[in-house]
């Protein structure tokens, strides 16, 4: 199994210590070894399941909460903003 | 009838029992509240069930419930009963906290829809009931805050994931509870527990506010000492809500008012493979003689042929694991829960609070679920293992047109004991072998006692039945309920 | 130069794609927002209806196929404004494909393939200040209705660009989907770009990200494809990268390479089930689509002869080519006079009221009785002024405002003649004049009739026949 743990922690955002991350590799190497065993079939076309058709929401305003309630579980709060460390300019 | 020991011992009775003794004014809602109360604190040391109590709003709720009656409201059957809810149902204005450190000071600003409509037929609430950290486990072992106890063997496990579930109904803490089950998480602790558990059908209970461990296999349901508590919930929960989509809008009975014990001419489907490969020959000995129960009673035992486990137990991990990494995604530390104190920067922020705030079974699927979505993995894991699920269920369609209710062990094993499974990931996992292909194509199943093994352990049968065919297997299971004279909690109930 | 565009659009729907906040632009931060569109614990999406119908609309106004049935993505990546740490997006089974807009060029059309219409959430606003050492973070945009229109690579200069980008703005404006304020970041672009010499294959391309403005798009566009040149002309190589435009500075700079391109880990959104949408809805969507606007310039020019400058400013403004429109309808004549009145008196009036249209209270069968008088010639252009000014403060008809103030242009022959007749008694001075080579002085003469007809005369006709008069001998 070639599972690259440090670039999976990185997108999981994740981080281990070289000790964890031996010990991570090992039992992964275990999981993966019995979630393999999938039964030989064409997995090609898409996922889509049309008997499950949505029911859409009407486009009307409900507005259900105050600020206050919404933020009140926040780390760190200003002027009715969450603040989180700057961040580098990106999209 | 007001006697203080007949009030100290109302926490053995059942919901259906205590709803009409409240409504013929023979008790008080808070004198059954106290009464579970005395209880949680005479047993909660020992079993550890809750990780919140509730106890002053459910005194007042209670109070509510008894001016209602001496109003003369008319109430619904679950008015002024004490039911205890599993700590990932989001409850407006009381900790919510996944039994996560990441969560440990969560208080919802809403309630999931299940509440909304337990609040709507007046429900006490007696606290959160712990679990295992997000759902993920099948032992209570994962919490961040506490270890529950089997009430009958506190050196073994209540089962899980819905572990403080099932602990506090065998023991007197709560009348009824609700679980949730993603991969079997109410059965197996129903199982363990010995009572009675059920997983309704995908689509038939609201997942709205219930934080999402897998959205397209987690489903609530209920807990009770008797085939009829559980019938009385899930009439409660069931329904369309326009908040989840993946709800699905019909009539849904109220199943209490239908329960019948005649299984004359029902066909049993007897599924070969999952009474093998890892099946102690106690369990698979309890759970026959519950088959042979039915038979003697009318019913006709059929062969039927259903998929591999082993292919539905992989189909279930990664699929699972796939959308818990993704659920799981939006703890990072800045709209809420825990935020590690050591960062700089945001990569810091984000990768430290993670690394601080889960548990380890929660990072081990978080990382198995990244990597098959991962690029390059996902044809091979993901994907395939959705098309297994399709696969599956075939299968079961063209078992259900041989059989009415497939009825098979729901756990391999009795309960075990605290740290036996720990170190062994794939050992652990295999605790789910015989719950999660239900969970995998959607259908209902429910776990009833069947008997103890030699170690005096409950043994759990699994009957699963059809989409949407609650009433039946509710019929079922109140039919080998009634043959059997009642399920025996009298050891954790003492 | 080989460029394709990715225009992000926000839909002007009432509430937000998956939850039931108010979708509004400028609200005070935090304010509309939602338990789901925060994304807390066991929130779960709903999909507003509107949001599909519009993007529907847009598929057919870009002439693309719409799948019946499609569904909705998670694309997973973190980053504090994405509360949930994904995006719910479309991945492989977009709502709209495989379409085409025909752009106007140099006065010739262009047609540019449309690869895919999807529909996604639009994530929050990160507020930097100097004062302060954090990042704020306000979640009001969050849940915003987007479509992304994706182009086939087909585009070949910044002009066509800012054509294409131009002509979607219109369009979404006439349909009514979105409001398309730039400066409100209703509509943004990711641009690709590549550069290749005629005859070779296309070269590497290179995605801009954070192009906010149309004039921007352009600049950006000519300075990424100068710097691709550059770097090929040095002997280097174009790699496939991702760079962010800074309009401010007026150049780009690698945002990440290939190697570091994000993993979004894209599956299917397991917490709502299938878009499926029956062919009556889809038919009625596809009847309700009016004629485009680039349709429109193109038939104004070609069927109606007006010069394309005029088109455009017409087809600019919904309502002003509606009312141009009705105005030819109302009655038989010149289009051309139609949108100089549509362009010149009427849009002077909008512009300093402030008012539309129809707030102004000058219906288009009014405007067509007034344009063909002028037509007719039975009234002057400055009577046509004064008619039009009263007609903006009374419920009158021209005809009844003619009548009232007398304005009626005087054609008939013989009162014309004896006008004339008395002016050249009067002024032989301004014939012999003329006679003697000042041919200016027919000016003077023709003032004066006008003066003795009180500006009722039809002047052209008084000009014949001061002429008749003045070549005789």
């Amino acid at each position: 199994m070639d599972m690259d743990i440090k670039r999976l922690a990185k997108l999981a955002k994740l981080k281990f210590t070289p000790e964890e991350e031996e010990k991570y590799a090992a039992q992964m190497a275990s999981i993966v070894a019995m979630v393999e065993k999938l039964p030989d079939l064409d997995a090609s076309g898409p996922l889509i399941d049309p008997d499950n058709p949505m029911e859409f929401r009407k486009d009307e305003v409900a507005q259900n909460y105050r600020r206050d309630e919404l933020i009140a579980n926040a780390p760190e709060v200003q002027a009715g903003c969450i603040v989180v460390p700057k961040t580098v300019a990106e999209e | 009838m007001k006697g203080m020991n007949i009030n100290m011992e109302l926490y053995r009775l059942t919901a259906a029992e205590l709803s009409r003794m409240i409504r013929n004014k023979e008790v008080s809602s808070t004198e059954v509240t106290k009464s579970v109360f005395s209880r949680i604190k005479a047993k909660e040391n020992e079993i550890e069930a809750y990780v919140t109590l509730n106890e002053e709003g459910a005194l007042k709720k209670a109070a509510e419930v008894d001016e209602k009656i001496a109003r003369g409201e008319t109430l619904s059957s679950l008015a002024g009963i004490p039911v205890g809810i599993k700590d990932n149902i989001c409850t407006k204005g009381l900790r919510t906290t996944c039994s996560s450190k990441m969560l440990s000071n969560f208080v919802p600003p809403y309630n999931a829809t299940v509440i909304n409509k337990l609040e709507a037929a007046d429900f006490v609430c007696t606290g959160k009931l712990n679990m295992d950290e997000f759902a993920m486990g099948s032992s209570t072992e994962t919490s961040f805050f506490k270890k529950t106890k089997n009430p009958f063997d506190t050196s073994r496990v209540p089962g899980g994931s819905s572990g403080g579930s099932a602990a506090s109904v065998a023991c007197g803490e709560a009348i009824v509870s609700l679980g949730s089950d993603t991969g079997g998480s109410i059965r197996q602790p129903a199982s363990f527990c010995g009572v009675v558990g059920m997983k309704p059908t995908y689509g038939s209970v609201s997942r709205f506010g219930l934080v999402a461990f897998a959205s397209s296999l987690d489903q609530i349901g209920p807990f009770g000492r008797c085939v009829e508590d559980v019938a009385m919930l899930t009439s409660v929960i069931c329904g369309k809500d326009p908040m989840d989509t993946t709800s699905v809008r019909r009539e849904y009975p109220r199943f209490e008012d239908h329960l019948s014990t005649d299984v004359k001419g029902l066909r049993i489907g007897i599924p070969e493979v999952y009474f093998g490969k890892g099946v102690t020959e106690e369990v698979r000995q309890s759970v026959m003689k519950a088959a042979h129960q039915y038979e003697a009673m009318g019913a006709v035992l059929v062969p039927v042929e259903l998929p591999q486990p082993d292919y539905a137990l992989a189909a279930y991990y990664i699929i699972a694991c796939a959308e818990a990494s993704s659920n799981l995604a939006r703890f990072d530390g800045v709209k809420y829960g825990y935020r590690s104190p050591n960062f700089t920067s945001l990569e810091d922020l984000y990768e430290n609070t993670r690394s601080e705030g889960f548990g380890e079974e929660v990072k081990r699927r978080i990382m198995l679920g990244t990597y098959v979505l991962s690029s390059g993995y996902y044809d091979a894991y993901y994907k395939k293992a959705k098309f297994t699920q399709n696969l599956m269920q075939d299968m079961f369609r063209k078992a259900f047109t041989q059989a009415d209710v497939i009825l098979c062990p729901t756990a391999p094993d009795t309960a075990f004991k605290f740290g036996e499974n720990s170190d062994d990931q794939v050992k652990m996992y295999m605790n789910d072998i015989l719950t999660v292909t239900v969970n995998i194509v959607g259908l209902p199943a429910i776990s009833i006692p069947c008997g103890f093994d030699s170690k005096g352990m409950p043994v759990g049968c699994q009957l699963i039945g059809d989409k949407f065919s609650e009433q039946l297997l509710l019929n079922t299971a109140f039919a080998y309920e009634k043959a059997v004279g009642g399920f025996d909690l009298s050891r954790t109930l003492a | 130069m080989i460029v394709g565009l990715e225009v992000h659009c926000e839909l002007n729907t009432k509430t937000k794609i998956y939850c039931s906040c108010r979708n509004s632009f400028g609200a005070e931060v935090n304010s509309q927002c939602c338990s789901v569109c925060m994304g807390m614990p066991g929130t779960l999406p709903t999909l507003n209806e509107k949001v599909v119908d519009y993007a529907v609309k847009m598929g057919y106004a870009l002439n693309c196929s719409i799948n019946p049935v499609s569904k909705q993505d998670r694309k997973n990546y973190f980053y504090p404004d994405l509360p949930k740490a994904y995006q719910i997006s479309q991945f492989d089974i977009p709502l709209c494909e495989n379409g085409h807009l025909d752009i106007l060029v140099d006065g010739k059309e262009k047609r540019i393939g449309i690869t895919r219409i999807h529909i996604e959430e639009d994530a929050g606003k990160l507020i930097h200040d100097e004062s302060f050492a954090g990042t704020l973070v306000d979640f009001n945009r969050c849940g915003v209705p987007l479509i992304e229109i994706v182009s086939e690579p087909d585009l070949r200069s910044s002009a066509e660009a800012k054509a294409y980008l131009d002509t979607i703005r219109e369009i979404v404006i006439y349909l009514g989907i979105s409001d398309g304020k730039m400066q409100e970041g209703s509509i943004r672009c990711d641009i690709n770009v590549s550069v290749h010499k005629p005859g070779e294959p296309f070269g590497t391309r290179v995605e801009m990200k954070n192009v906010n403005t149309f004039s921007g798009a352009v600049r950006a566009i000519e300075y990424e494809a100068a710097r691709q040149i550059e770097v090929l002309e040095n002997g280097g190589t174009i790699s496939q990268e991702t760079r962010r435009w800074d309009d401010l500075k007026g150049c780009n700079f690698l945002l990440r390479s290939k190697e570091d391109a994000q993993d979004y880990r894209y599956f299917p959104e397991p917490d709502l089930s299938t878009i499926v949408l029956d062919e009556e809805h889809l038919a009625e969507l596809k009847a309700s689509i009016p004629e485009l606007p680039n349709k429109k310039v193109v038939r104004y020019m070609q069927t109606l002869s007006i010069p394309e400058e005029d088109a455009r400013l017409l087809v600019e403004s919904v309502e002003k080519a509606a009312y141009f429109e009705e105005i030819i309808a109302a009655g038989k004549i010149v289009p051309k006079d139609a949108a100089n009145w549509v362009l010149g008196a009427v849009s002077r009036v909008i512009n300093e009221t402030g008012k539309s249209i129809a707030e102004i209270g000058v219906s288009a069968e009014k405007m067509a009785k007034l344009i063909e008088m002028l037509e007719k010639k039975e009234i002057s252009s400055s009577a046509g002024s004064t008619v039009f000014e009263e007609m903006l403060h009374s419920d009158k008809t021209p005809a009844d405002i003619v009548a009232e103030k007398g304005l009626a242009q005087v054609s008939d022959q013989d009162v014309l003649q004896q006008i004339v007749d008395q002016v050249a008694a009067a002024n032989q001075k301004s014939i012999d004049d003329y006679r003697g080579g000042k041919t200016n002085a027919l000016g003077f003469l023709v003032g004066q009739c006008m003066k003795a007809s009180k500006g009722k005369g039809n002047p052209a006709i008084m000009r014949e026949m001061l002429l008749k008069i003045l070549e005789q001998n």
